[in-house]
């Protein structure tokens, strides 16, 4: 479903230029859960980013389902994000003044979903992240855990085919973590795609494969045998 | 997604109520100022607008070598309607001179403005009475007086039918019939409480009276220039042809000038436009005031932007343009300007009868004519253009990968421009304070100061009757110093009020100068407390005194460089007056004008009528001398005694320092808003900078700072632009400040202190507002602000 070739992406202030991509080269298919892991400064959130459309490299090919979207404008690039990506944030990212329900509620509202059809999709999948009760909360009333869960279902309110996580459980406890884990696992199974950046050695033994960076280059990949065995 | 767009602004600017009050509440108060300066601006400029021909209407005026007027002699006009086919109409007016009381059998009132229009200068004009303008008969008189005159004359009046009335003292017997009343626009050049309407005035009278106003109407584009200048040939011509050039001398001395009407109340060319320059800066305050408190919006919006950051972001990542983003924020800043908008009108409409007052204007924000319907919604779109454009573009252009992280920082552009305006909004308030603390050192000597002469405890009492001759005010005199508690009497034919008086030539050793006279009776310097210098005042015990002493002021003995003046000689209006004595100068005319070289003669052929009573009392018994005087005055003043009508002179003198009030009130205001508007921009910036710092805030007290370094710290760089707000704005405020105190002939050398003070001032007021901010970043717990990493 993507496939990344020779992406370069370098950040350059008044002194000093780093290189935070150095010639990617990355597949990923469809319905694949695929951790990345590296050291602090490895790249592994660029990556993310320019794989998100929220950052632009210096050269290289970026394909999803032979679309090539590094060439595409701002507007184009919006366009696509919001019809095939969900994104999850360590620190959830939620709008502390919009509620629960209203909160997941946006990224249909950008897609122009009409609004009976947004009230259906909104609230089956907060029947299926376990919070109706909390739909009428604000962000800074609910949990660490219950926050991650609301940014969960917002990302995948409107079907994509690819999320894209960042450190997912980065600011929650153990339980809290796992149930989030699990949660992108049972999305998992159920055919989208996705793509986490992780430390955690714990969560990433959640996925399918791992890429681990160093510098902006690719190290090495591991398969998760236990997890592919289980997908094939 | 308006509506979620809209609970998100909601919730967030109440989330933020403090921040959103001052910001909404500064641009508030700007926009109130703005509006009441915009209304007055519209007022003063739209004098006879609604007349149908207002572009078409002239008023004939005269240019001499040192002066313009607009008095012109009566057969001049009709020589302008017979001589150009261009010119439709032409109609004269002449204002009566005098406060004339109007009685019928019920009741009195006084007629302050009386004028005597034509009945063509009536059309041009629209001055119709209730009924309608009448086409008078011949020499007909046709007396019309305005609405609540006539109502107090005639209370349960219900017809149109003519009234006789009484017209001055009642005992003169002299009768008149009103024809009805009449609605005076008060929206026009042409005042009047009563009003003539004749078919011609002015008739059988030359070239040597020019007592009259000419208004002309010209047919619609018409060439103007051509027009005055054949006006101007025509005038020449007629002087010559009437005999009013004397032999050797120049007829184009003096020019004739067309003068639209739509100058006539601000820039007259035969007048002082001084009220238009007052307007014109009066509204680049106005328009000021409003930019700069548009810009504190932009910094306070932007100074917030951190709390939206996430939102952007978030937006973004969902899919939201960012011309969405942009309009959503304007939008927001849209509603905020409404709210002020509204809250603007609330404050104007509370503080305009104070503004009326002091602007001496009857404004109303419900009033059609002002023009606000249609001003309102163009200054709320370009208010939020200026206010908004900027914020909004900056909050749209997050870039989501890195807002999502926490990391934004405007550029450092930005932060020049901030700086920047600071020191300008910091600098027009200093330049007001300065400002207004010079003009009250100016306004307290002007107080403080000795005039030469004290109007305290000087009654003068209105009065038609000429007491020129002493001999007539003598019976006068006599009754009012019969009453206890009168200390002096007289009467002159002016008042110190600075209403001015008459010139003349006068020969002292040779040398002929001009001179003001003022003619008095007895005890005029000893009602008025004016000190003699030299010799004596007038009295009964010298015969000569009625009939050619003269007294000079110090300024007339300086102008003649007399030696010894008592006893010597000055010859004047065909009378060689011996001066007796030497009076000191008195400021008669307030501060401006330098005393004018005079001479105080009780004997004046040349003279004006002396009509003017005054009356010393005593500071303990005024109530009980004036209810006497109320009570005996038809005895006392036989021929003008209806009426006790009367003033206290100090507060006529006091008048002459209404102008400079109102300066000081217009400066107190004006200090006000700019210093209120630049703390909130202050305020703004301080916690944009703390907010900015709060990472090396905690780093520095976990290194072991103490809170005065850090207050130091923070205050340090505001210090700085305050002192360069000053020190800019100091050269400005001197030069405008002795600019405005070279208009005084009498005035303070310009103080140090002022300048000190509003030093003082600003930095204090900074201090306070950037260490308040300061405080909640010194107070936060510095392991809180580095979790945030």
């Amino acid at each position: 479903m993507i496939k990344i070739e020779n992406l370069e992406k370098v950040y350059k202030t008044e002194e000093i230029e780093t290189t935070a991509l150095n010639g990617i080269n990355l597949h990923v298919k469809e319905g694949e859960f695929v951790s990345i892991m590296g050291p602090s400064g490895c790249g592994k959130s660029t990556l993310l980013n320019v794989m998100g459309l929220l950052d632009k490299p210096e050269s290289g090919s970026y394909k999803f389902i032979d679309t090539e979207l590094l060439t595409l404008n701002d507007r184009e690039r919006s366009n696509f994000r919001k019809r095939n990506m969900g994104f999850v944030f360590q620190n959830f990212n939620l709008i502390d003044e919009l509620t629960v329900f209203e909160n997941i509620e946006l990224p249909l509202i950008y897609n122009k979903v009409p609004a009976g059809e947004r009230k259906k999709l909104v609230n089956e999948i907060i029947g299926r992240m376990n919070i109706v009760n909390r739909s009428g909360h604000f962000p800074q009333q609910l949990s660490g855990g219950q926050q991650q869960r609301v940014a969960v279902a917002r990302a995948l309110v409107t079907k994509p085919k690819l999320v894209l996580a960042d450190e997912p459980t980065g600011n929650l406890d153990s339980t809290h973590g796992n149930e989030v884990m699990e949660l992108l696992c049972e999305l998992n199974e159920t055919g989208t795609t996705i793509v986490m950046v992780t430390h955690s050695s714990h969560d990433a033994s959640f996925s399918n494969r791992i890429i681990n960076l160093k510098d902006g280059h690719v190290i090495s990949e591991k398969i998760n045998k236990g997890k592919t065995e289980e997908l094939i | 997604m308006f509506k979620l767009n809209l609970k998100i602004a909601l919730r967030n600017l109440w989330r933020n109520i403090g921040i959103t009050s001052i910001n909404v509440g500064g641009l508030a108060v700007a926009l109130a100022a703005f509006m009441l300066l915009m209304m007055y601006f519209t007022y003063e400029t739209s004098f006879d607008k609604k007349n149908p021909n207002f572009d078409n209407i002239y008023i004939v005026g005269r240019t001499f070598p040192d002066f313009k007027t607009n008095y012109t002699p009566p057969p001049f006009g009709k020589a302008i309607k017979e001589n150009f086919s261009e010119v439709v109409a032409v109609g004269k007016m002449k204002k009566g001179g005098f406060e004339l009381a109007v009685s019928s059998h019920t009741s009195t009132v006084f007629t302050k403005q009386q004028l005597f229009v034509e009945y063509e200068a009536a059309k041009m004009f629209n001055i119709i009475p209730e009924g309608g303008l009448k086409k008078p008969n011949g020499n007909e008189f046709l007396y019309y007086l305005s609405k609540p005159y006539m109502q107090t004359l005639f209370p349960n009046k219900k017809d149109t039918k003519p009234e006789m009335v009484s017209i001055g003292s009642r005992s003169a017997e002299q009768f008149g019939e009103v024809r009805g009343s009449i609605v005076p626009d008060s929206h026009s050049n042409i005042s009047f409480d009563a009003v003539s309407i004749v078919n011609e005035i002015g008739t059988g009278e030359s070239y040597g009276h020019p007592n009259y106003f000419t208004y002309i109407q010209v047919k619609p584009g018409t060439d103007i220039a051509s027009l005055e200048l054949k006006i101007n040939n025509l005038y020449h011509s007629e002087l010559t042809k009437n005999g009013m050039v004397d032999e050797g001398e120049d007829v184009t001395e003096t020019n004739a000038f067309l003068d639209p009407l739509k100058n006539q109340h601000l820039k007259p060319k035969a007048g002082s436009d001084a009220n238009y320059k007052v307007l014109i800066a009066l509204s680049v305050l106005g328009f000021l005031i409003l930019v700069i408190a548009c810009i504190n919006f932009t910094n306070l919006s932007i100074a917030q932007a951190a709390k939206r950051a996430k939102e952007v972001g978030v937006k973004k990542v969902m899919g939201a343009y960012r011309f969405q983003l942009t309009i959503q924020f304007l939008i927001e800043i849209l509603m905020q300007c409404l709210v002020a908008t509204v809250l603007g009108l609330i404050i104007a409409e509370i503080v305009l009868p104070k503004f009326n007052s002091l602007f001496l204007v009857h404004l109303s924000i419900w009033n059609k004519e002002n023009g606000l319907i249609w001003q309102l919604p163009v200054i709320l779109l370009f208010i939020t253009l200026i206010a908004g454009i900027y914020p909004a573009m900056v909050l749209s252009g997050f870039k989501p990968a890195a807002v999502l992280k926490g990391n934004f920082q405007t550029s450092r552009q930005s932060y020049w421009l901030r700086n920047s305006l600071l020191v300008v909004q910091f600098s027009i308030a200093v330049i007001f304070i300065t400002g207004l603390l010079i003009i009250n050192s100016q306004l307290k000597y002007m107080r403080t100061q000795d005039v030469g002469f004290n109007p305290e405890q000087v009654v003068y009492v209105k009065n038609l009757v000429y007491y020129t001759k002493p001999e007539v005010f003598a019976p006068v005199r006599e009754k009012i110093m019969k009453i206890p508690g009168v200390k002096a009497v007289t009467v002159a034919n002016a008042i110190p009020d600075g209403s001015g008086m008459g010139g003349n030539g006068y020969t002292v050793e040779g040398k002929q100068h001009s001179l003001s006279f003022l003619d008095v009776d007895y005890d005029y310097f000893e009602t008025l407390n004016i000190k003699l210098k030299e010799g004596r005042a007038f009295s009964t015990s010298f015969q000569a005194d009625a009939v050619n002493s003269a007294i000079l002021n110090e300024a007339a003995v300086a102008k003649y460089g007399i030696q010894n003046p008592i006893g010597k000689t000055i010859r004047g209006c065909n009378i060689d007056y011996t001066i007796v004595g030497v009076i000191n100068d008195l400021k008669a005319e307030g501060f401006e004008k330098a005393v004018e070289p005079t001479i105080y003669a009780i004997n004046n052929p040349c003279g004006n009528p002396k009509t003017e009573i005054m009356v010393k009392v005593d500071e303990q018994r005024m109530a009980e001398v004036l209810a006497i005087l109320k009570s005996q005055w038809s005895d006392i003043n036989k021929r003008d005694g209806d009426n006790f009508r009367y003033h206290f002179l100090d507060e006529l003198y006091g008048k002459l320092f209404a102008k400079q009030e109102q300066l000081q009130s217009v400066f107190f205001a004006a200090a006000l808003l700019t210093i209120f508007i630049a703390i909130l921009g202050l305020f703004a910036f301080a916690k944009y900078i703390t907010n900015g710092r709060i990472k090396e805030i905690a780093v520095r007290k976990i290194l072991g700072a103490n809170d005065l370094q850090i207050f130091k710290l923070i205050n340090t760089s505001f210090f700085v632009m305050v002192m360069i707000a000053n020190l800019i704005s100091w050269p400005l405020a001197y030069i405008l400040t002795k600019k405005w105190l070279e208009t005084f002939a009498y005035r303070i050398e310009i103080p140090i202190l002022p300048f000190v003070l509003s030093a003082l001032i600003t930095i204090m007021l900074t201090i306070i507002t950037v260490t308040i901010q300061a405080n909640r970043a010194v107070r936060a717990n510095p392991v809180d602000a580095l979790k945030y990493e």
